[in-house]
């Protein structure tokens, strides 16, 4: 099955209020998303809460793409009790970039853009307490990035907290 | 009524009735049928069919050769990476015939992954459960081992 | 004027955990105190970071599955409906009926037995011991209809992509039969024990309130949601596995506290039964296993499925390159965001009730840490 573009009430309504900022409305096994350059995801998050009732963020995560000039892709799952429909919203960074936060939009965001800067060092802007949230704080690395290999580790940390030379 | 209620009342506590209904709730487990213990190592408990223990390398009942054919597939489905298989080809008869094979059960998470690609059901996991070591190197399992199965300490009472 | 001394401050920090035996593993909470009240609190996780959505990108599709059973370790078989789901949504591999059905017999037993694991932990937190003991007893049983199913009693691998490996053996329709017979009297003794306890009413009644509002602002999902008063369930909502088939409730509470939240386990645990009987009666017969390619290679592309773990919604995002490996695989642990609204729940209360409100959550540490 490959993607399909995806059109109904909704897009039509983002479409007008956003316009060029919303890059695709595409629709993949039956599951909708939409590509929005970086500075219009908070706005576009806030216009689907407050309009169309997409009241809880799933999840927050990203992807890394080492070999495009926009390395990371974030991923925002919405959901709306209301409609009973689940949408995704990506956009495409490059690495450095300092997407907004979204935690004024929605409390929960806060610990799941943590993990997301714990694990891709992608840091959000205006958040309120952007700092590692699953590994040490001392760490140095995101692991979830493609350069990282899955045995690569923080031999510093090791060596200074674990006393022994090699964490392998 | 209400000065039954009372005469009932104080007969129950000079009787110590509840009392004696506690008790009996406690007495009553003493049932055969309730007991839970198992007397492990004496009794060995009874384990399911299914049951994914230590793993074992079957041979033939009858000549003692082993069932392997040194495919393989079993170490590339195991998710840990943990077997290893060695084989030479035997000049004669142009087969594989497996020279070492070691398991390293102390990675293993028994996931029943390397059972299911096993093609003519050599490996196995079995329902031994008696897998502890008291040395890491114990934990590597070679081909003797895997084809006699582990000798738990008997325990005699 | 003095120097100020420790007597002047107002405020006390206090750390619980990361061994503390109330925090259900190694959960680290710092609390700060004013007198018994809590002022704040802050989590410290990671503990039991494992990195499993590193091993997926390292894994093939069948390779991680036993991985997941690793995370929500009391609820294994839930999380291995999760990701096969996902990836056969991926793959477009249709699951035969009886595959389903056995699925969803087993992923209500092992509801059943998270939800027994945290009424019993739950109790044994405010001071009830005997729950515990009632609660593992028959816990047991379900455990050992999964050993025989599977072979395993609690990372299970019960699922494999497409199907089921297993068939069910013989006398698996009896001995989960004999199970629900012998388990909802079950549940009205625990109820007699607990549900117009004193003790229990008084340690629990407005004690964690979490309005509905805050729920979906917080992410929160599944019984936390439900005893806010919100009827959603993904069962019901976006049904999978062929629950669309069976008839049950989705209890609710009113006002969304510790109370309301264990009386809604407690009526999950009966609808359970009750889906586990409906499957039973119709259990079809058939193969077990779908049309799954001996290689899986799904096609370049990206999905996100989620179920109704025992915790609440449990989310897969997998993104695959058209490999044989994930490219990304991201796990939606419903322990994490629930646990992000500690904080709100325990402003202003006791610290005796911090433990309450921890086991109201029914947190397993390594879905929060995966
Ligand atoms: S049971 Fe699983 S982990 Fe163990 S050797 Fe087999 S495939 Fe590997
Ligand atoms: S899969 Fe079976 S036959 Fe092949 S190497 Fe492994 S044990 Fe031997």
């Amino acid at each position: 099955m490959a993607v399909t573009p995806w059109e109904d009430e909704l897009t039509r309504q983002l479409q007008e209020k956003f316009g060029e900022q919303i890059l695709e409305f595409s629709s993949y096994l039956g599951q909708n998303f939409l590509v929005a350059r970086p500075e219009a995801v908070i706005p576009i998050l806030e216009y689907l809460k407050a309009e169309a009732q997409f009241d809880y963020l799933v999840d927050v995560t990203a992807v890394d793409y080492p070999e495009r000039p926009e390395r990371f892709e974030l991923v925002y799952i919405l959901y709306s009790f209301e409609r009973n429909q689940r949408i995704r919203i990506k956009t495409r960074i490059p690495e450095g970039f300092r997407p907004a936060t979204a935690v004024p939009v929605y409390p929960t965001a806060n610990w799941l853009e943590r993990e997301v800067f714990d694990m891709f060092g992608i840091e959000f802007q205006g958040h309120p307490d952007m700092r590692r949230i699953l590994l040490p704080e001392d760490w140095t690395g995101h692991p979830l990035r493609k350069d990282v290999s899955i045995l690569d580790m923080d031999q510093r940390w090791v060596r200074q907290h674990l006393g022994i030379e090699s964490g392998q | 009524m209400k000065q039954g209620g009372a005469l009932r009342r104080f007969l129950r506590k000079v009787l110590f009735i509840d009392l004696i209904e506690g008790l009996w709730v406690t007495f009553r487990y003493q049932q055969p049928k309730y007991i839970y213990t198992e007397q492990y190592p004496a009794e060995r408990p009874k384990i399911a069919e299914r049951y994914r223990g230590a793993p074992r390398l079957n041979t033939n009942p009858e000549t003692g050769e082993t069932l392997c054919i040194a495919c393989n597939l079993c170490a590339l489905a195991c998710p840990e990476n943990l077997i290893v298989v060695d084989s030479e080809r035997d000049e004669k008869t142009r087969r594989k015939v497996l020279t070492t094979f070691t398991y390293d059960t102390s990675r293993c998470m028994f996931c029943g992954l390397c059972e299911d690609a096993c093609p003519v059901d050599a490996l196995e996991l079995t329902q031994d459960f008696e897998l502890a070591s008291y040395s890491r190197e114990g934990a590597i399992w070679d081909r003797q081992m895997l084809e006699e199965g582990p000798r738990p300490t008997k325990y005699a009472y | 004027m003095p120097d100020s001394t420790f007597l002047d401050a107002t405020e006390l920090v206090l750390n619980m955990g990361p061994q503390h035996p109330s925090t259900h593993g190694v959960l680290r909470v710092i609390l700060k105190l004013d007198g018994e009240k809590v002022i704040g609190t802050e989590c410290v996780i990671g503990y039991l970071h494992r990195g499993i959505e590193k091993i997926a990108e390292n894994r093939t599709y069948a390779q991680f599955a036993p991985y997941v059973d690793r995370m929500d370790y009391v609820a294994a078989v839930s999380n291995g409906l999760g990701y096969c789901l996902a990836v056969e949504k991926l793959l477009g591999v249709e699951v035969p009926p009886r595959a389903q059905a056995v699925r969803v017999i087993l992923t209500e037993l092992n509801r059943i037995a998270s939800h027994l694991i945290w009424l019993g932990t739950h109790a044994l937190d405010v001071g009830a011991i005997t729950p515990l003991f009632y609660c593992m007893r028959e816990r047991e049983e379900i455990l050992n209809i999964f050993e025989k199913y599977c072979g395993a009693r609690l990372t299970t691998h019960a699922f494999r992509i497409g199907g089921l490996q297993y068939e069910t053996y013989d006398t698996f329709e009896q001995d989960v039969r004999a199970f629900c017979d012998m388990f909802l009297p079950k549940v009205d003794e625990y109820e007699e024990l607990l549900t117009g306890n004193r003790i229990w009413i008084g340690r629990l009644r407005n004690v964690g309130i979490l309005t509905a509002e805050e729920c979906k602002a917080y992410g929160v999902t599944g019984p936390l949601l439900r005893a806010a008063g919100v009827k959603w369930d993904l069962r019901k909502a976006q049904p999978y596995s062929g629950y669309e088939q069976y008839d049950f409730e989705i209890p609710t509470g009113t006002i969304g506290d510790s109370y309301d939240r264990y009386l809604v386990r407690i009526q999950e645990m009966r609808q359970s039964v009750r889906i586990i009987r409906q499957a039973l009666d119709g259990l079809p017969g058939g193969p077990i296993m779908g049309k799954v390619p001996k290689v899986i290679k799904p096609p370049v592309g990206e999905v996100y499925v989620s179920i109704e773990a025992p915790k609440g919604e449990l989310g897969y995002y997998i993104v695959s390159d058209g490999s044989t490996q994930p490219y990304r695989v991201r796990v939606r642990p419903p322990s994490f965001v629930n646990l992000q609204a500690l904080d709100k729940m325990c402003r202003g209360a006791l610290v005796a009730d911090v433990v309450v409100v921890i086991g109201t959550i029914d947190i397993v540490l390594g879905e929060v840490d995966r």
